[in-house]
């Protein structure tokens, strides 16, 4: 039992709850406040267990302030999610999350991942919620200004709090054990990231030698081993995913279209009617 | 000297997914309630990518590319009922639809 760990879970608790929309509002600067002391009590805890690593190298040591700047801003990206009334701009915290999570990939050595995190959430995804959104809140707001009532006004703010903060005190008690041993972490130098993996898979003879584009002078970049992993182990699941999205888009016109009872589909038989 | 670890990625992710766990039981709109669960998307795609890292194992990015497409198909599929379910009663509050539990 780590008592440090547990009064900044216990903080942040305390401060979500106090930052949930409700009727009438007038902690939610204590609420903040509190939040953003369990959020920086939180990071000086990780600063001061931290170890030796075989990773040192990587990043030169020192005091690693890109993981805090994005932990922080995605943390505080999610409770602004959660907290704000208006879906619009819920929506965009979503895209600071979505950054911060790209800053995040980027150190983690996954820079294609990071692209396409940004491409597919922020470009692709949020646009579609804000769209969805958009056409949603001209109608029901119906010329008002507030949010509606189901917006302002969270609904089992304490029980919702006290379940989630259980489970991210129980985590971090876990990953935090109080006798110092840390689950440890795999060494490996990082200018050949992950490329001992790729050896492990077959390449095709006739595609031509892979050994032209790697080899030890010439280390593999990280879209090279992805897509190798990608084709070659999990070629049957891109498949499947390459299928469900094409079903999930024929499902959502099919769903979404204003449909008259009697619309014929595709000349043969009609749709049920309600 | 002070080096960033596995499991710092994993708490940040950890309390992605429980802030994105509050946002899914609190919220009512519908809406936010599947923006919440992007949150929680988001959480569980940097646990991946930081086991990728620090285990040197592709796999984890490649699950990540999987992850990205089923949370594209749910957004896909979900906001279509939104807006079908929006169109019959021009309100986004779950509880009108609480007779759906079954």
């Amino acid at each position: 039992m780590d008592y440090a760990l547990l009064a900044a879970t216990a903080l942040g608790a305390i401060g979500l709850f106090l930052m949930l929309p409700r009727d009438r509002m007038p902690l939610v600067r204590l609420g903040m406040l509190l939040g953003g002391m369990a959020v920086i009590g939180f990071f000086l805890y990780l600063l001061r267990s931290v170890g030796e690593s075989h990773l040192a190298a990587a990043t030169g040591g020192g005091v690693p302030i890109p993981f805090y700047l994005f932990g922080f801003i995605m943390i505080a990206g999610a409770v602004g999610v959660v907290c704000q009334p208006k879906p619009v701009y819920a929506a965009l915290y979503f895209v600071l999350i979505t950054l911060a999570g790209a800053g995040m990939f980027v150190l983690l050595l996954a820079q294609f991942m990071a692209i396409v995190l940004i491409i597919i959430y922020a470009g692709a995804i949020l646009v579609t919620y804000v769209f969805v959104i958009m056409l949603a809140s001209q109608g029901s707001t119906g010329g008002q200004v507030t949010a509606p009532d189901y917006d302002r006004k969270a609904s089992e703010p304490f029980f919702s709090v006290l379940i989630a903060f259980l489970l991210i005190g129980t985590t971090l008690q876990v990953l935090f054990p109080s006798d110092g041993k840390v689950i440890a972490t795999p060494s490996g130098h990082p200018d050949q990231l992950m490329a001992m993996n790729i050896g492990e898979v077959a390449v095709p003879t006739t595609a031509p030698a892979a050994d032209q584009y790697v080899s030890a002078a010439h280390p593999p970049t990280d879209i090279q081993v992805l897509g190798i992993n990608l084709y070659s182990q999990y070629a049957l699941s891109l498949e499947l995913a390459g299928i469900l999205l094409t079903i999930a888009l024929v499902g959502a016109v099919v769903i979404s279209r204003k449909g008259e009872p009697k619309t014929h589909i595709l000349g043969s038989g009609t749709l049920p009617t309600e | 000297m002070s080096q960033i670890e596995l499991y710092h990625y994993l708490a940040v992710g950890a309390i992605l997914f429980g802030i994105g766990l509050v946002g899914f039981m609190t919220r009512r709109n519908l809406i936010m309630m599947f923006l919440c669960t992007e949150i929680m998307f988001q959480g569980v795609a940097l646990n991946l990518i930081a086991f990728s890292r620090f285990h040197m194992n592709p796999a984890g990015q490649s699950f990540v590319i999987f992850l990205l497409s089923i949370a594209a198909s749910e957004a896909a599929l979900a906001l279509g009922l939104v807006v079908l379910l929006f169109r019959r009663r021009e309100t986004l509050n779950a509880d009108e639809w609480s007779e759906m539990q079954g």
